[in-house]
């Protein structure tokens, strides 16, 4: 850990070799901790959440002042607003919760949970595979691109935490790939030299090899190693007794908290959710079971806890919830849904303009389905994301985070 | 599992050795024994899979996880091939084409095709004809599937129904009839079309415009399979076929060819200059270096030429050149994750009686098998692989490897010499570089050394991650 900055910048640079990793100083590291030159403890962070398999969106935020909605639906409806556990809660007269998701109730009653409805992905495809490919990449339509939207959103900085953008999990989603560095972590306490007789030693190996491209990588993995060191030696308690849900969400989202309050530099996170394919028994004998109340449970609980463990830290912070695409209107012959269009995002955050459903209701009357199946799409997937990239995130290069896609609309999601 | 085996064996299940897992299912009944593998928990079932005989784990996955049967034998044969096989070169270049011909496991049908995809289109030409390469994979249900050209029809297929009147009136009564019925329109995918030229033959710069793109799909319209999901074969429907005239990169081809129009323009593109040059250079960048000598690349090209596009000779060429055996090429090509766990098992010798595991590293350290979405496949580029989270997973294989750490894998560790240069010797084919020796030598003075560690830090080494 010599070279200053500047100067391994440089070398980098001038090597070509800059695309092996964007340097990090070295020295920062042991002032990273709430040191006032650390890089921007306290940057705004945007959270992203894959729902893969196609959330149904009707039944989540349910349209319960539309008749046709129970017509569609004779199995699956859930049950207008009537004060017990197996019918919606009402959010203004005409959209409620499904009930799995009560917990989240309350955070939209503070103002801070925003739904977005009839909103997805412009291309018409209803291959999971394209569409999530899509939406990951940002670009409808366009299979070439090779990066993801998140990694676009991140701007050029000169002082870059090794952690700015960690996807949970193992392997980089496409929403993370691309020129800026991103780690994938499956857990924070395992993103080290496990044989702790190792660690040293490869350390040291890598900074004194002259093989340059490993040596720079090197760097940079102890680099982060570091850093999770001093988030992995304090146990994690979320404050006020929170208890995040068991599940994958869950826990990704504990991590994540974990991360934002080391204040190590994050800026974005992405984790992701499956299991939202539900052809087939999609709601059971009552509302609150079936495989969509599950989930829902788990989604609820883990937005829930992530919010209040927060607490005032989410003044920086914006979480955003996708699905590839929607579900057909109309229910099929196995107490199941098929793949649909237009779906619902939420949003939650303290510069969130929530307590409101934002985006057109485009209807479900046959004549207002789009292809006369699906929820017709009001809102395209990118003005939410644009809206946040730029105005929470600062980075106003929309061009580049969402190429092709001109100027995008925006919602007034975020509160001015 | 309560009712079947007492907390004593319930414990060792959970918590023994793999030999003591093992034993004490081989005490229980037959019955029983299958009663235990269908009824037990999530969590235990990835560590009782590296324990059990492959029947029992035959029997735990088709019980408990049956859609994961076919992709995880797959995935297992590749890597035994690519372990135990005498023949690496062809293991290599079936890891090449299947690459460059990629298709994705978990898109529908895929999962199933995938498996007849590499034997039976792959495997056999890796270093044949490039044409016939090509043809194998173009009339391949897998890639059919993978880039939907299944699904291309004409875009006036109209003109195809009996009885019914040519022209636009029709197109829009039948488009309009469709929708009715709910389902979309269906018309010219271009989607294999813009793919064959741009990944599988010309190169993304090869020459070719939109229109191109477009005049190919045309041809291959009626290019599709009999019943996708059930793995069905290769056909030709004649009735969904563009009949009309087009023109491929300046050739015509003339209308009423029927099938052959797609063969007319696999023909045109194997034996494209710029499929030449596109080819060497792929190979060069997988085999020599990142950035290969041009010089090199000349002369692979011309042989792909000369030879119409004979891939033994290609590589011949390659493989006797100068440029292979300089110091410029000498390690320059960082591992790519399944490079280097192939070769750190087949380094320590190691006895692999479950495979999955490794598979599980294989995507731990980013590449995760016969699962690229993107049909570009992987790039055989160092920056693909060298970040801080693929560095760390194989740092941590490395040592988990040599200390038997790896569910399914075996390590004689009473084989590692103790002296650390003669142990990356041993596993390096090579010496190593002096910081490496110097870094171990100063762990072993400070730590309680063993021949594990000794052999986990040299396959985690930087020297390690080349070739």
């Amino acid at each position: 850990m010599t070279l200053p900055q500047t100067t391994r910048r440089l070398f980098l640079k001038s090597s070509g070799l800059a695309m092996f990793g964007i340097g990090t100083a070295p020295a920062w590291l042991g002032r990273a901790l709430y040191a006032a030159d650390a890089p921007s403890p306290r940057k705004k962070i945007l959270v992203a959440i894959f729902q893969r398999g196609a959330m149904d969106g009707l039944n989540v935020v349910v349209p319960f002042g539309e008749r046709r909605y129970y017509s569609l639906r004779p199995n699956l409806a859930i049950p207008r607003p009537n004060r017990t556990e197996d019918s919606a809660i009402d959010l203004n007269g005409f959209f409620g919760l499904h009930p799995a998701l009560s917990p989240l109730k309350s955070i939209y009653d503070e103002g801070k949970l925003a739904i977005i409805h009839a909103v997805g992905s412009p291309d018409p495809t209803r291959s999971h595979f394209d569409a999530q490919d899509y939406m990951e990449s940002g670009t409808p339509g366009r299979k070439a691109t090779s990066d993801g939207w998140l990694n676009r959103a991140l701007a050029s900085e000169k002082v870059i935490s090794p952690v700015r953008a960690v996807s949970l999990g193992t392997g980089l989603p496409r929403a993370l790939r691309g020129q800026n560095e991103a780690v994938a972590i499956a857990n924070l306490n395992d993103f080290q030299i496990k044989d702790t007789r190792g660690a040293d030693t490869f350390e040291s190996m890598y900074q004194g090899t002259i093989d340059q491209v490993l040596n720079g990588a090197g760097r940079e993995t102890f680099e982060a190693v570091k850093l999770m060191q001093s988030i992995q030696s304090q146990p994690y308690r979320p404050a006020g007794g929170v208890r995040y849900p068991n599940g994958k969400l869950g826990q990704s989202l504990m991590q994540i908290a974990r991360l934002i309050k080391a204040n190590v530099g994050l800026e974005v996170a992405f984790t992701d959710l499956g299991g939202w394919d539900t052809h087939v028994n999609e709601v059971a004998a009552k509302p609150t079971q079936g495989q969509l109340a599950n989930l829902l449970t788990e989604f609820g609980g883990a937005l829930a806890a992530f919010y209040r463990d927060l607490g005032d830290r989410m003044a920086d912070v914006c979480v955003v919830s996708m699905s590839e695409f929607g579900r057909t209107a109309k229910e099929n012959g196995s107490r199941g849904t098929d793949h649909g269009h237009a779906n619902v995002m939420f949003a939650l955050g303290g510069g969130v303009r929530g307590g409101k459903i934002h985006g057109d209701w485009p209807g479900l009357e046959q004549e207002q389905l789009y292809e006369q199946r699906d929820l017709q799409l009001t809102t395209d997937f990118r003005d939410v994301l644009g809206e946040l990239v730029t105005r929470h995130l600062g980075n106003p290069e929309l061009k580049t985070v969402f190429p092709d896609y001109g100027k995008p609309k925006f919602r007034g999601i975020l509160s001015a | 599992m309560q009712k079947l085996l007492t907390r004593d064996q319930i414990q060792t299940l959970r918590k023994g050795t793999p030999e003591e897992k093992q034993s004490l299912l081989q005490s229980l009944p037959a019955d029983t024994r299958d009663q235990v593998l269908t009824t037990v928990p999530q969590g235990m079932r990835q560590q009782l899979m590296a324990a059990v005989d492959p029947e029992s784990r035959r029997k735990l996955m088709k019980a408990n996880t049956p859609q994961q049967v076919v992709p995880s034998d797959l995935t297992e044969g590749k890597l035994y091939r690519a372990i135990y096989s005498n023949r690496q070169l062809e293991e290599q270049m079936v890891d090449f084409w299947f690459n460059h011909f990629n298709v994705y496991l978990e898109k529908g049908a895929d999962r199933i095709l995938t498996t007849s995809y590499e034997r039976e289109a792959i495997r056999p030409r890796v270093f044949g004809k490039f044409r016939d390469l090509l043809e194998a994979t173009a009339t391949s249900p897998a890639m059919l599937f993978y880039l939907d050209n299944w699904e291309s029809v004409s875009p006036d297929r109209a003109q195809q129904i009996p009885g019914r009147p040519y022209g636009p009136r029709a197109r829009q009564l039948a488009q309009a009839k469709a929708k009715a019925k709910g389902k979309q329109a269906r018309g010219l995918n271009e989607n294999y079309a813009r793919e064959l030229m741009e990944l599988h033959t010309l190169g993304v710069d090869g020459g070719y415009t939109q229109k191109d793109i477009i005049e190919v799909a045309r041809c291959f319209t009626g290019w599709t399979i009999q019943q996708p999901n059930l793995g069905g074969d290769f056909t030709y429907n004649d009735r969904v076929h563009d009949k009309g005239e087009k023109i491929v990169l300046g050739v015509k081809i003339s209308a009423g060819g029927g099938r052959n129009d797609a063969e007319k323009v696999l023909d045109i593109l194997a034996r494209h200059p710029n499929t030449a040059r596109f080819i060497s250079t792929k190979l060069a960048k997988k085999f020599v270096a990142d950035d290969p000598p041009p010089a090199l690349i000349d002369r692979m090209a011309k042989t792909f030429k000369d030879t119409d596009g004979d891939i033994r000779a290609v590589m011949t060429t390659m493989l006797e050149s100068k440029e292979f055996f300089s110091a410029g090429a000498f390690r320059a090509k960082v591992k790519t994750p399944l490079e280097m766990i192939v070769s750190a098992v087949r380094a320590t010798g190691a006895e692999v009686n479950y495979a999955m595991p490794l598979g599980n590293q294989i995507a731990e350290l980013g590449q995760p098998l016969y699962r690229k979405v993107e049909p570009t496949g992987y790039s055989s580029a160092n920056a693909e692989w060298v970040n801080s989270a693929a560095l760390l997973a194989r740092m941590n294989f490395a040592l988990a490897l040599a200390d038997n750490k790896v569910p399914g894998v075996k390590v004689d560790t009473g084989a590692f010499l103790a002296d650390p240069a003669d142990a990356a010797r041993q596993l390096l084919f090579g010496d190593a570089t002096e910081q490496t020796i110097a870094s171990i030598n100063n762990a072993l003075t400070q730590k309680q050394p063993t021949p594990g560690l000794v052999a986990g830090l040299v396959l985690g080494s930087p020297d390690f991650q080349r070739r």
